[in-house]
């Protein structure tokens, strides 16, 4: 292995690990909160590709109003599908299928997302303009994009942001009182109704402002959020679901595991290999890195 | 599946009869009377129905039935989160293929033997699984079928043909013609319907189909009435995983070819959807549920962007509005005609009422 590779690596590290890291942390909220793992998070993604499309390429605008567009449609969104897919079952939240039945309700919310967009804009892949283009060279043959730079940036800004959103302001500490003991934080008047789809508006709007930045990277098309759904998917579980500080953990792992794996034996095979490590890991430990069975975390 | 949640509590399970007399209770000579007629009459079907498109469609519905049916036992009966059913379907079809390609046995016995490598993957998996709970169950199952798939479209030596498939495989009735050997694809599949309803429907209310809902539905439970899981486990997984190969088989020999497409995220969304609108863990919900869906399907075929949009639709609807399915649904609705139809018997005769009561309330479900 060379300098450029080890170069290479650690670069390609930072930006794989902090852009799954932005969609896995909504689920993570979501999952510590509601007790559901939300499948409607790549549609997300890939709304926040198109709406990205639609204010860079479309109307030429400018990249920050595309960001703050995302984020409030991809918000408005992830609430509706809260109240639309979830609300109606949570009063058989204790029944010990309450799990699957929320995975499989999201996961239709997220058929009809893809489908509906097919419906619009049809099966192509849309070139989305980078938010900032050009490169800065970072060691012989290793460049590194602004846009990936911007995205690592922004990436870690939100989930810093999210971090003292949940430690700092009142709403942030009434999701966190509910994520560990529903009952007790209703006692003291948490407005449980709306702390639901409070939460799963803000980490949609995550995953939509993941997908500004990735349909640079790659496309806008209605199948776009498949790939980074399953990639998070395999963040929260590796992280130990539920568990904040795991998840980051987990993203930046897992960036590395794909990073080496992508140098050694190539784009084919690393996510075999991936599959592979993660399922080493869940037969040593169960729960995942920092997870803990059945207990309220966050 | 409501059901499961009712049963969450311990004493709910204790309070179940350790073992019917009959294997099949509920069903009533009039239903057994009323399931052959619909048997005979789909047996018939072939005769009078000559469309080749339409029968072709038919054959496909009831080789699905076979992998739902599978794969309702192991995720509704047994409760295990298991989405690599897809990739034990792919290996039986794969493995009885490849036999059937390359050497000259029966294709019976290939079919059989893509059955036994389903079952044998299908252990495999079982014991990394019993170690996890729910989502991470269906995580690290979902892994294994995406290795399957990379390890199919990858493969070097040129026996799984990568992403193309198998070329033209011979299949059961390779000496018929075209039309005749249709008409005997439709008949075996629908004898390998009719049969595995019925085993699976048996063994659902033996001790093993007992043992699997109580580690289902309280493990700490169950095991501390001395059921043992892993055994438990294994077994439901083997005879899941072999149906799923005989299925695999199927589809290969009538379609003369398989490839990895038959995996992904695509096909297993669909399938999903018709075991849980059909209704998981009942006997009959696999069997309305595909056929529903596939109906959906077929008329939509040229329109697929709107056929999943419905489908999401339905599946939503149905999960958050009817949670046991079209099977609960319909097995309501007639409890309460069976109800009014005894109350009516009652004022004629006002004798033999609690006859008419246990048999007027069948409980359709296996779960």
């Amino acid at each position: 292995m060379t300098v450029t590779d080890i170069v290479g690596i650690t670069v390609s590290t930072v930006i794989l690990g902090s852009i799954y890291g932005l969609v896995a942390i909504g689920m993570t909220l979501i999952y510590g909160t509601l007790r559901i793992l939300d499948m409607s998070q790549g549609s997300m993604v890939m709304v926040g590709s198109f709406i990205a499309w639609g204010i860079l390429v479309v109307a030429g605008w400018n990249p920050t109003l595309a960001i703050i567009a995302a984020f409030i449609a991809t918000f408005i969104l992830g609430a509706l599908t809260q109240l639309v897919s979830v609300q109606p079952l949570m009063k058989r939240r204790n029944a010990i299928d309450f799990e699957m039945v929320t995975f499989i309700t999201t996961f239709a919310v997220a058929m009809v997302l893809t489908n509906v967009a097919l419906e619009l804009f049809g099966p192509f892949q849309r070139n989305v303009t980078p938010v900032i283009s050009g490169a800065i060279s970072v060691y012989h043959g290793v460049d590194l994009p602004y846009q990936s730079l911007t995205m690592a940036l922004v990436s870690i800004a939100m989930m810093a942001g999210l971090g003292i959103f949940l430690a700092r302001t009142r709403w942030g500490m009434a999701i966190r009182a509910v994520a560990q003991d529903l009952d007790a934080a209703r006692l003291m008047g948490v407005p449980v109704g709306k702390l639901y789809p409070l939460t799963m508006g803000l980490a949609s709007a995550l995953a939509g402002v993941a997908g500004v930045f990735l349909g640079g990277l790659y496309f806008a098309y209605p199948q776009a959020g498949d790939l980074p759904l399953l990639e998070a998917l395999i963040v929260v579980i590796f992280g130990g679901l539920g568990s904040l500080p795991g998840t980051v953990y987990a993203a930046y792992a897992i960036g590395l595991i794909q990073s080496i794996a992508e140098v050694i034996v190539g784009t084919t095979w690393s996510l075999p290999i991936l599959y592979g490590v993660i399922l080493l890991v869940l037969i040593v430990r169960p729960y995942g890195l920092l997870g803990k069975p059945s207990e309220a975390r966050l | 599946m409501s059901e499961r949640s009712a049963v969450s509590d311990p004493s709910a399970v204790s309070e179940r009869p350790a073992l019917s007399p009959s294997a099949f209770p509920g069903m009533t000579r009039g239903r057994w009377a009323l399931s052959g007629l619909a048997v005979l009459l789909a047996a018939a079907t072939p005769l009078v129905m000559t469309d080749q498109y339409v029968l072709g469609v038919m054959i496909t519905t009831l080789i699905l039935l076979v992998l739902n049916i599978s794969w309702n036992f192991v995720l509704g009966v047994a409760g295990v989160w298991n989405f690599g059913q897809l990739a034990l379907y792919a290996l039986g079809g794969y493995g009885a293929g490849i036999i059937m390609l390359h050497s000259s046995v029966s294709p019976w016995l290939a079919l059989l033997a893509g059955g036994l490598v389903a079952m044998i993957a299908a252990i495999l998996l079982s014991f990394p699984t019993l170690r996890l709970y729910g989502i991470y169950t269906s995580l690290l199952t979902f892994a294994f079928a995406e290795v399957i798939q990379y390890v199919i479209l990858n493969d070097g030596s040129g026996l799984t043909g990568g992403s193309f498939g198998l070329p033209i495989v011979p299949g059961l009735y390779s000496s018929l013609s075209l039309a005749a050997a249709a008409n005997a694809y439709y008949w075996t599949t629908l004898a390998v319907v009719v049969a595995s309803t019925l085993v699976l429907a048996a063994i659902g209310h033996s001790r093993l189909g007992i043992a699997l809902r109580g580690i289902r539905d309280a493990p700490a439970y169950a095991a501390a009435r001395g059921v043992d899981p892993l055994r438990y486990r294994i077994l439901a997984f083997a005879i899941s995983g072999f149906l799923a190969g005989i299925a695999g088989g199927l589809y290969v020999s009538y379609d003369q070819s398989i490839s990895p497409s038959v995996m992904g995220l695509t096909p297993m969304s669909v399938y999903v959807t018709m075991l849980v609108i059909g209704g998981l863990s009942t006997a009959t919900g696999p069997i309305l549920g595909t056929i529903v869906v596939q109906i959906v399907a077929t008329l939509l075929v040229t329109h697929p962007s709107a056929e999943f949009t419905i489908l999401g639709l339905f599946l939503l609807v149905v999960v958050v509005f009817v949670p046991d399915g079209l099977a609960g649904l319909i097995g309501r609705y007639w409890r309460r005609i069976a109800a009014w139809a005894a109350e009516g018997e009652e004022q004629r005769t006002d004798v033999a009422d609690t006859a008419a009561q246990t048999e007027g309330s069948p409980d359709q479900h296996v779960a």
